[in-house]
């Protein structure tokens, strides 16, 4: 049964991810009155991409994607799906966030190799966006186990179960603080500076043709899956069985996909400013709530 | 529209894939490209084709030559071309790059683009409009289904003839070849 857990939790999120990023170019074609692509597009660019002739810059090259890759699937194996969570007993927060810090430095490594100046300027950005957001998230990471009192996740699901969610405690400032740094751990406009293709033509992915491409947009689909779940683990209460998991994760990620068609993109000054004011006093806030409260 | 024909995909993902999933490479030549934007945004829209733009060679497998091409603009197609994975297809935009076009008689105008990189597919008009380029697309659904769309092949087999039409053009090129030329043949010929 063990076993099984091991495969499907990947595989589930692999099949949420990609339907994601189909639903994600379907509404924001919706948006701008376009019929927009089938929402299995995703799925058939991955099929062409690994049917395409990659060109390989190195060994780090493809060793850095493959490390990006298999840092995802590691911390899909311990965040808990609805039940589902093959690594319960052995983990918590701490190796997750730990893990979390893998998928941009593995392709931060395989860009290196590529030698081209915009995936230079891409890994640049991308390093100091996310110590943009690294700080208000280890702040909320902070209040809720403070506020729980675990480091395990399973455990902090569970206390939240029959709806004394998290975003309605105490925590509702870390809440709200994950929800505004969402959209710059997603990737997503107005934070998509990393991956910016009207200025540095993709960023970090210039080089990646093939299955290479392929390889990288899974580990996307993992990465959009990862965060959305932690956010519905930590203040959604997890999810009594897969169907409202899925739920909570759609709404969630719905949500973000409103904001990234009506928002341009910020510079990256501006983008430090905005992560390093607003959503760090809300975890801040969040912080010193929760342990008065508490 | 058989794209959800689970037979072929299960007998051929690949060319499935190829068919349904055409990225075009952001390249500007020429007057044509006025009329990619209204293409690809919400007036007609290319993505319900799985035709996106991409935005380097790396990643993209549908090229299109929008309109004339000068002498500096050639060189810098035929990089663009040979950075491109295979499998990969041309399509030329215009009366242009068929025969000159308005530049029929100007010398610093290619007049026949398939002399120096392979084209699967010609567009007429000048503009087309861009109607035409979903046919087009249709039409090259049509021609991968078939095997017909081998530019990328011609362009291995007769690397000779087209590095040689080059360097006719250019003199000797900045770059070395993409697929290894026997010297021996040419002496023999």
């Amino acid at each position: 049964m063990k076993v099984v857990e091991f495969v499907f939790s990947p595989f589930l999120a692999f099949i949420i991810g990609v339907f994601f990023l189909g639903l994600f170019r379907k509404i924001v074609a919706r948006i701008h009155q376009r019929y927009g692509p089938p929402i299995i597009q995703p799925l058939l660019d991955v099929i062409k991409l690994f049917h395409q002739k990659g060109f390989s810059h190195g060994v780090l090259f493809d060793l850095g994607l493959i490390l990006s890759l298999a840092g995802s699937i590691v911390v899909i194996l311990f965040l808990p799906f609805a039940g589902i969570c093959p690594l319960k007993s052995s983990g918590g927060l701490l190796v997750i966030l730990y893990m979390m810090l893998f998928l941009p430095l593995g392709i931060a490594l395989s860009g290196g190799e590529g030698a081209n100046p915009n995936i230079s300027i891409g890994i640049s950005r991308k390093l100091i966006l996310s110590l943009g957001y690294e700080v208000p998230f280890l702040l909320i990471i902070i209040s809720v186990m403070n506020f729980y009192k675990t480091i395990s996740i399973v455990d902090i699901v569970n206390s939240q179960g029959g709806f004394r969610w998290a975003l309605f405690s105490p925590l509702f400032f870390s809440g709200i603080a994950y929800f505004m740094i969402l959209p710059a751990m997603l990737g997503i406009r107005p934070f998509d500076i990393v991956s910016a293709p009207q200025e540095i033509s993709s960023g970090p992915q210039v080089e990646y043709g093939g299955k290479y491409l392929g390889l990288s947009h899974i580990q996307h689909a993992f990465s959009i899956f990862i965060t959305i779940a932690l956010f519905v683990n930590l203040f959604l209460g997890g999810g009594e069985n897969i169907f409202f998991f899925f739920l909570k994760m759609l709404v969630v990620f719905v949500s973000m996909v409103l904001i990234h068609s009506v928002f341009p993109r910020l510079r990256l000054e501006q983008a430090l400013r905005y992560l390093w004011r607003w959503p760090t006093i809300f975890a801040f806030l969040g912080v010193i709530v929760s342990q008065i409260m508490r | 529209m058989d794209r959800k024909s689970v037979i072929k995909w299960i007998k051929e993902p690949g060319k499935m894939g190829h068919k349904y999933s055409l990225w075009a490479v952001y390249f500007c030549t020429g007057c044509g490209i006025i009329e990619i934007p209204p293409v690809i945004t919400s007036r007609w829209d290319a993505e319900r084709f799985g035709v996106i733009p991409v935005a380097t060679p790396r990643q993209a497998n549908l090229f299109m030559i929008t309109g004339y091409v000068s002498l500096k603009t050639l060189k810098a197609i035929i990089r663009t071309y040979e950075q491109m994975p295979e499998p990969k297809y041309t399509v030329a935009f215009g009366s242009c790059p068929i025969n000159g076009g308005m530049y029929w008689d100007s010398y610093n105008t290619i007049k026949h683009i398939d002399k120096y990189i392979p084209i699967d597919g010609w567009i007429a008009g000048c503009m087309p409009r861009p109607e035409a380029i979903f046919i087009a697309v249709t039409k090259l659904w049509m021609m991968i289904d078939k095997g017909a769309a081998t530019g990328y092949i011609r362009y291995r087999k007769n690397y000779k003839f087209y590095r040689r039409n080059q360097e006719k053009l250019f003199g000797e090129l900045a770059w070395p070849p993409l697929y290894p030329i026997d010297e021996k043949e040419d002496e023999s010929e």
